[in-house]
């Protein structure tokens, strides 16, 4: 049991780390926007925005379990191990800990489920991080409540923005969100690429299982634009026509 | 697991429809394995892949990984029958 463990330090760790780990969830959050409304495709790629989601956020929790543990183990305010998980239990700024303990609550069930995407069903994955919002607005709360920097100047300042980019993002992510033709919405990059002239749709006769995919191959020659083709090794000997993305293989990023 | 076996046979990715939501993620991580149709929803290359092409395998690992709807998988194809099997 760690008992009058005290520093000004420790103190001001559970501050710093509190500051960090929110401005860290405000980018994991509008990451999440990214990714979810089609961001990326010419400049920079989707799955790199996805893989700088999934990174992001793993920072994101060791700056909040930094922020929890130096909060306990210090004995400057009255903070046990259950506060962490159960909110209403702190003696100190019960509110403001109990916002804290929910957010962390939420934060800890979406990351978990995140962990765990390949095992559960994808529907159970989404619902659960429909609450990452919630997490973020109770994390808010949380930093402006307790107040020991958000009341006033440069911390008020942070929280202010943090709330104000979160809040962008989240009307944008009802506003921009893709279609169920989600390839050609404003935010794709397959919009550039002219639609072909052709009457009709290739026609959706059964063909045998055999016979090969109705791959729209005919379109490259058919595009009056379309771009002198670079040969490069991958896209030579691909029986795909060229791609409209910008792809940075092979090789580079391996 | 841990079974070294002879690099024989092949691979296709197969794509679950019903899960795939077009993010195009795919045919950012394996070019040479996935197309996108105009709507955004990928086009696989329905041919066996052997798994003695590393780059593509590696690739189509990555796509797999970086799936955001987890409808993308490896399936492995042996052109040798096994003991079982005459």
């Amino acid at each position: 049991m760690m008992t009058a463990l005290t520093s000004p330090y420790l103190w001001y760790t559970t501050r710093a780390t509190g500051m960090v780990a929110l401005v860290l969830f405000t980018l994991v959050v509008t990451l999440g926007t990214f990714v979810a409304n089609r961001v990326g495709g010419s400049i920079v790629g989707r799955f790199e925005l996805n893989e700088l989601h999934r990174s992001v956020s793993m920072v994101a929790v060791v700056f909040l379990a930094l922020h929890v543990i130096t909060t306990v183990v210090d004995s400057f305010v009255a903070t046990g191990w259950i506060s962490i998980i159960v909110p209403f239990t702190s003696s100190y700024k019960r509110l403001a800990v109990a916002i804290g303990a929910i957010a962390f609550d939420l934060i800890l069930a979406v990351w978990v489920s995140s962990l765990l995407k390949v095992r559960i069903k994808n529907a159970s994955w989404r619902f659960i991080h429909w609450f990452s919002w919630l997490a973020f607005a109770s994390a808010l709360a949380h930093g402006f409540l307790t107040g020991t920097d958000g009341h006033h100047g440069a911390g008020l300042a942070l929280v202010a923005a943090c709330a104000l980019v979160v809040a962008l993002a989240a009307i944008w992510r009802y506003v921009g969100r893709p279609t169920r033709a989600a390839g050609r919405t404003a935010l794709s990059p397959l919009v550039a690429a002219p639609l072909p002239e052709r009457p009709a749709r290739p026609s959706r006769r059964l063909a045998p299982p055999d016979a090969p995919r109705p791959v729209p191959s005919a379109r490259g020659g058919a595009r009056p634009s379309a771009p002198a083709p670079r040969d490069s090794p991958s896209t030579a000997s691909s029986p795909f026509p060229r791609s409209p993305f910008k792809t940075p293989k092979p090789g580079g990023r391996r | 697991m841990g079974v070294v076996r002879r690099r024989s046979g092949g691979f296709v990715l197969k794509v679950n429809p019903i899960l795939c939501d077009g993010y195009g993620h795919c045919h950012e991580l394996a070019p040479e394995l996935v197309n996108v149709d105009e709507w955004g929803y990928p086009i696989i290359k329905t041919a066996i892949t052997p798994l003695s092409d590393l780059a593509t395998l590696e690739s189509a690992r990555y796509a797999v990984r970086g799936c955001p709807r987890q409808a993308l998988r490896v399936e492995r194809l042996s052109d040798d029958p096994g003991p079982t099997r005459r």
